[in-house]
């Protein structure tokens, strides 16, 4: 009897002991475990590399790290995520991969990990998490199946997101006494009045080269101007008149742009920028950490930040990366505590101090990220709207992207109009979607 | 014979049997083959009316064409003139054949950079000329991935033509010298059909790669503006890659490989009328001399 009491307490101070430690160091479980995860080489990895150490000295996990150039990783991650058993436990991927993935049924579902007490951190605060990010990012299976709803579910958590602001040049506009663009009237109208001010200097520096860029470029406007390329039943509506005034728009600016704009890539427009070739530049804040250093950029330090302006609606893009959890992954719960990790408060703010984009409204209103980062307190205002259904994240995306950008750089560069260049991209595009089952319900 | 036999059938074949294969199938990435639905000749069917497709051949056809016309030109003319004891020659004809030693991309991105609206190197002299700057890569965009491509590849016709003149029989060329050929007449009449089954092969290689080339223009201009340099081998990959149909990539580089296969039989017939011909002449030159 005594025998048994004994053995009893000591059995329960050995549970009280392990559950002490246990709430001490969750980690322990997945000390030494060594995750291998695929990023992509871009400015946000970067300074994700630079904190992973951290990471490893808190909890023990290493972490081995597979950078590949953001274009290449969706292919290699196509044939990793068919495999039985693949080699990444977590990958950072490109927001329109998310419908190729979650349709082929490849990532987690991340809820059987938030519903873990021993992996899920109390302290997360997920409402503080950029929600057009999570929406656009993270969530699957709701609205038109790819937006978020009473029937979607998370796949993902961001990690790199970006969305569009208007970057410009404070010392120009003062020069010449021009306010900054509140709405599109206003921005058309300083992009082409800036080259008659400042001969040789373009208005805005616009990603304009056949294919991805262009289309890039064009719906950096739609979503603003009150245009969508599909509406709720899937029509296409691209060629609507939001659509039309989206391409005049673009065009617009390039003819205003700088010399050579019509095959500018994102580097190049935002070189030409750097270089004071144009005075304004509107794209993904991604850019803005390279204007404000001096050995990258002549106009560092005179250099503003504005919403991107309104056209019949706020919509600014969203876009950039995401991490999510492979099911073939071998070390999915240890997956997950470095996802949580580098999302967190602490991580966040530790990630967007080395140099990356914040996942999280709190990181923007920290006064030292504020302090090292001039544009940080922009970037928090602007990022309330950032609007998830800026483009459409379904499996055909990818070619119906590629007819819009070439013919977008058609009507940029051969004139063809634009109402006959979109009324094509429609018809096509319904044809497409006729093919892929879109219409089955109808 | 028969292990060589099949490591041949393996090697060679197996590739190509796969593609001809998933070529008629439904097939998106995420998926292995074998789950794959078979649609038939519907890829290819797709293909015909597919206008970008069509563009695509058209660029490309037009692309090849132009340039392997103007590297034989220029190369065989170089040739011809080179074809001499030049003090040097060796250092001269190295030097010429730097261009295709260098790896493509590296030779798009200097053209790309040479090509630059407002700092390359063309614009520049245009400006300091006087004159107005050409959006090479906007406007010209074909012209200009044609002039990167002759300046690669005018070598290698350079360099086989020049073997072939200097392997040519001597004793043909005096024979013309001391009946009184003119330059233009030895090299009209002696040195050029002498040199034709080499020519002619030389051309077939350069066609063959000019209907692949990739690198250089996926780097110059990624196929824009429009479509206006998209060639096959880009098109195939964007839509491998881009548009996930790996069915329709492959029927796209089956229509290739029969494009080139029609080539070589056409090069090859080619060949042999031209052989048979010279034997019959020898025949009747024969035939009269007995």
């Amino acid at each position: 009897m005594f025998k048994k009491a004994v053995t009893g307490a000591l059995v329960g101070a050995g549970l009280l002991l392990t559950a002490a430690t246990a709430t001490a160091n969750p980690y322990e479980e997945y000390a030494g475990t060594t995750l291998v995860v695929n990023f992509p080489a871009h400015p946000h990895y970067n300074a994700v590399m630079k904190v992973l150490p951290e990471f490893t000295k808190q909890t023990g996990i290493e972490v081995e790290v597979d950078m590949l150039p953001y274009l290449k990783m969706r292919e290699r991650q196509t044939l990793e995520l068919a495999q039985e058993e693949g080699a990444y436990d977590l990958i950072a991927y490109v927001v329109f991969s998310k419908a190729d993935y979650v349709y082929a049924d490849q990532l987690e579902n991340l809820a059987r990990f938030f519903m873990n007490p021993k992996l899920a951190n109390p302290a997360y605060d997920a409402g503080d998490l950029i929600d057009g990010y999570v929406q656009n990012i993270g969530v699957a299976g709701g609205q038109k199946g790819y937006l978020p709803g009473p029937t979607g579910s998370l796949y993902g958590i961001p990690s790199g997101s970006e969305t569009s602001v208007l970057i410009y040049r404070k010392d120009i506009f003062e020069k010449h006494g021009i306010d900054v663009p509140q709405n599109y009237d206003q921005l058309l109208d300083v992009a082409c009045k800036i080259p008659e001010l400042e001969p040789g200097m373009g208005g805005m520096a616009s990603r304009a080269a056949s294919g991805h860029q262009a289309s890039h470029a064009f719906l950096l406007h739609l979503a603003p101007l009150g245009g969508r390329v599909f509406d709720d039943a899937w029509n296409p509506i691209i060629n609507s008149e939001a659509g039309v005034a989206a391409a005049n728009a673009l065009k617009t600016i390039v003819d205003c742009g700088p010399e050579g704009s019509s095959s500018f890539g994102p580097s190049e427009a935002a070189n030409a920028f750097a270089t004071g070739k144009a005075a304004m530049f509107m794209d993904s804040i991604a850019f803005a950490p390279g204007f404000e250093d001096p050995s990258k950029s002549s106009v560092a330090g005179n250099v503003g930040y504005a919403l991107h302006p309104e056209g019949v609606r706020r919509g600014s893009q969203t876009g950039g990366f995401g991490i999510a959890i492979p099911k073939n992954g071998a070390n999915k719960e240890a997956a997950f505590l470095l996802m949580q990790w580098l999302t967190s408060k602490e991580g966040d703010k530790m990630v967007a101090m080395a140099g990356g984009n914040p996942s999280r409204f709190s990181t923007y209103a920290d006064p030292e990220v504020q302090a090292k980062f001039p544009f940080a307190e922009a970037f928090g205002e602007a990022l309330k709207y950032a609007d998830p259904d800026w483009r459409p994240i379904i499996p055909p995306w990818g070619k119906i992207n590629a007819d819009i950008g070439t013919t977008m750089s058609k009507v940029l560069t051969e004139g063809l109009d634009p109402q006959e260049a979109l009324d094509g991209v429609a018809e096509r595009t319904r044809e497409l979607m006729e093919a892929e089952g879109y219409y089955t319900w109808q | 014979m028969a292990p060589a036999a099949i490591i041949m059938l393996i090697a060679l074949f197996y590739p190509l049997v796969y593609m001809v294969y998933g070529s008629f199938r439904d097939w998106d990435p995420s998926q292995r083959l074998s789950e794959t639905d078979f649609v038939g000749l519907a890829n290819y069917v797709k293909l015909l009316s597919d206008e970008a497709f069509i563009e695509s051949l058209t660029v490309t056809l037009t692309f090849a064409f132009v340039v392997v016309f103007f590297e034989m030109l220029i190369g065989v003319g170089l040739a011809l003139l080179l074809d001499r004891n030049l003090r040097g020659m060796s250092l001269l004809r190295t030097l010429f054949i730097l261009p295709m030693m260098i790896a493509p991309v590296v030779v798009g991105l200097m053209w790309r950079f040479m090509y630059h609206q407002t700092d390359g190197i063309f614009n520049r002299w245009l400006t300091d000329l006087g004159l107005d700057r050409v959006d090479w890569l906007g406007q010209h965009a074909l012209t200009s991935v044609i002039i990167a491509d002759i300046w690669q590849w005018t070598p290698f016709i350079f360099i086989l033509s020049l073997a072939a003149l200097q392997s040519l029989p001597r004793s043909a060329l005096e024979a013309a010298r001391i009946d009184g050929a003119t330059g233009w007449q030895q090299i009209i009449h002696i040195k050029l059909p002498l040199m034709a089954p080499v020519l002619i092969v030389t051309m077939l290689l350069r066609l063959i790669d000019a209907f692949k080339v990739l690198e250089v223009i996926l780097v110059m201009t990624e196929g824009g503006p429009g479509l206006s340099t998209e060639i096959l081998a880009l098109r195939i990959a964007r839509t491998a890659q881009e548009f996930r149909e790996l069915g329709e990539a492959a029927a796209m580089s089956n229509y290739l490989l029969l494009l080139l296969m029609v080539l070589t039989l056409a090069m090859f017939g080619f060949t042999r009328w031209q052989e048979a011909r010279a034997q019959k002449l020898k025949m009747l030159q024969r035939e009269e001399e007995g």
